[in-house]
């Protein structure tokens, strides 16, 4: 059942907010010890919160849109009062102390938590592998990753699990799962969204987003979490623009950008996006485009995400809070609790960020990747004077097997090389359920919706 | 391409520890990563500014030089997270 159909029957008392959410629960206790999607299940606080929804449409309040949905939250996203792990084993018992931005906005919208959900151990990973309470798997097929590292929310969707979800994108974490497990997945535009009580992993290009059944649904979520947030200076005023004619259509051009097709796409995956240009051309006029500087945008974001990974993470230091490993002195205590605490992947980014801001090094990666990701956002401007929107793929491969890729961490990265670019321009991109991504200029999300659920048909 | 020495003292630098075989995978690992991102160095960059954020709307925001606000959240949830205390007060070893 999408948010709009349960909405629909909630509003018209076919169906009440208790028995939806209790059946979420039965298939979590079903499906959860083998899918390993959950961390943790709110199951009271669930129920009793049904409850209060029940109570308050039989005493005759009309329901707002996203009354009694039971939504997923990626373990990196602070509800207050319970714990924030972000799948790492130096926060095992952190309980947050306040509500994400993101979390107040759904709590005061009528939204229900079902519980926390695994991922990569600080949102660092493909394939939710380096999760620290192990790999999530994949409902449409068990032997493979759900991709990452909003793995968990994407796999509790995609089984059942979940009405819709929380994720969060730095370099593609919400778009490429949702295309691994055939759900509908948003990177807002950078800004849209506040980060505020989201546990940072690179700050430049970190954003919150809906992972979903509908392209509908997406935007329902999207619509209720973002806005301007007082806590997150790189937050933007939304005001919605009432002018819009719903009926004239947003776009007219569509891109479709040659560097995204090349050498390391998956034919099943070429096929999917050739099947939605098809579609789309039956509407919209489509032209190729060129992005050139895509070919640069990884080696870009491998070095600019680790120095901004280095410097988030000098905070997981087992001092004031997290688990602390004790040494022989202070430094050693350090040593050991980020040694003990943080998993190889984190540690090795953070050695990498380290590497690359250090004395010597800083204009030869930190200053020249600075440069390059200048040069990426160019690309996306000067397509945008000529195309209203672009087409893409999300992922170059299908979803691998567990194990597959997880010992050679370049291998890991390249999965992200088609939605590292929207992060660094700070563009919003929409990932369908076929895998087809769809990339619009900032703050210009509506367009994606109306493409998105044009394809959906 | 990246030395053991290296790595021990970016290690010291990162105050982080590995094991003997995660850092001989390390140096390999980082090998190839860094091997990968070097083909930045063909990229022309002389023209481009460097980018320094995501949106050119976005500008450094300051608080206002206000009487505090009163303190919503309790300050038993922050007490409760050290991982060590003596009362209320955070231990931790000797700086010096």
């Amino acid at each position: 059942m999408t948010i709009k159909e349960f909405h629909e029957a909630l509003k018209n008392r076919k169906i009440s907010a208790r028995e939806v959410v209790i059946s979420y629960l039965d298939e979590i206790k079903k499906k959860n010890s083998e899918l390993n999607a959950y961390l943790e299940i709110f199951e009271n606080d669930a129920l009793g919160r049904a409850k209060e929804i029940d109570e308050r449409i039989a005493s005759g309040e009309t329901p707002g849109e996203l009354w009694g949905v039971p939504l997923a939250i990626k373990d990196n996203i602070l509800i207050r009062g319970k714990i924030a792990s972000a799948a790492s084993k130096i926060l095992e018992n952190y309980v947050a102390s306040y509500d994400a931005f993101v979390i107040e906005k759904l709590k005061k919208a009528g939204a229900i938590f079902l519980g926390r959900t695994n991922m990569d151990e600080f949102a660092m990973g493909s394939s939710t592998e380096n999760s620290a309470y192990g790999p999530v798997k994949n409902p449409r097929d068990m032997s493979r990753v759900p991709g990452g590292s909003s793995g968990g929310s994407a796999a509790a969707v995609a089984g059942g699990l979940a009405m819709a979800a929380l994720g969060s994108d730095t370099g593609g974490s919400i778009r490429q799962p949702a295309a691994f497990c055939g759900v509908v997945g948003l990177k807002p535009t950078y800004g849209a969204v506040s980060r505020s009580g989201l546990i940072a992993m690179a700050s430049s290009l970190d954003q919150i987003g809906p992972i979903a059944q509908t392209v509908e649904d997406a935007e329902v979520l999207f619509n209720a979490i973002r806005g301007r947030d007082e806590m997150d200076a790189t937050s933007v005023t939304w005001t919605p623009d009432v002018q819009v004619d719903i009926r004239r259509p947003l776009v007219k051009t569509i891109g479709v950008p040659e560097e995204y097709f090349g050498e390391g796409l998956a034919p099943g995956i070429k096929k999917n996006i050739d099947e939605a240009v098809k579609k789309l051309s039956q509407k919209y006029e489509i032209r190729e485009i060129t992005l050139p500087h895509t070919e640069y945008a990884l080696s870009c974001y491998y070095i600019i995400m680790p120095a901004e990974v280095s410097s988030n993470m000098a905070r997981f230091d087992g001092m004031r809070y997290g688990k602390r490993t004790d040494g022989d002195n202070l430094i050693e205590t350090y040593k050991k609790s980020r040694g003990e605490g943080l998993g190889l992947e984190v540690r090795r980014r953070v050695l990498l960020g380290t590497y690359v801001l250090s004395a010597g090094y800083y204009d030869a990666y930190y200053s020249r990747a600075q440069r390059a990701r200048a040069l990426v956002a160019e690309d996306f401007k000067k397509a945008f004077e000529e195309v209203d929107a672009i087409l893409a793929p999300t992922a170059p491969t299908l979803p691998f097997k567990i194990g597959e890729k997880s010992r050679d961490p370049l291998a890991m990265y390249l999965s992200d090389i088609y939605t590292i670019p929207a992060n660094l321009a700070g563009v919003p991109a929409l990932t369908l359920s076929s895998g087809a991504q769809l990339i619009a200029p900032h703050f210009e999300e509506k367009r994606l919706f109306e493409l998105g659920k044009f394809l959906e048909q | 391409m990246i030395s053991e020495e290296e790595i021990e003292h970016l290690k010291d630098l990162a105050r982080v520890e590995f094991g003997k075989t995660e850092t001989k995978k390390l140096a390999k690992d980082m090998g190839d990563i860094l091997g990968y991102v070097d083909r930045l160095k063909e990229a022309d960059v002389s023209v481009a500014p460097e980018m320094t954020r995501a949106l050119e709307e976005v500008k450094n925001v300051f608080r206002k030089e206000d009487k505090e606000e009163e303190i919503t959240h309790p300050t038993t949830d922050l007490i409760d997270a050290f991982p060590d205390k003596k009362s209320n007060y955070l231990r931790v070893q000797s700086i010096l």
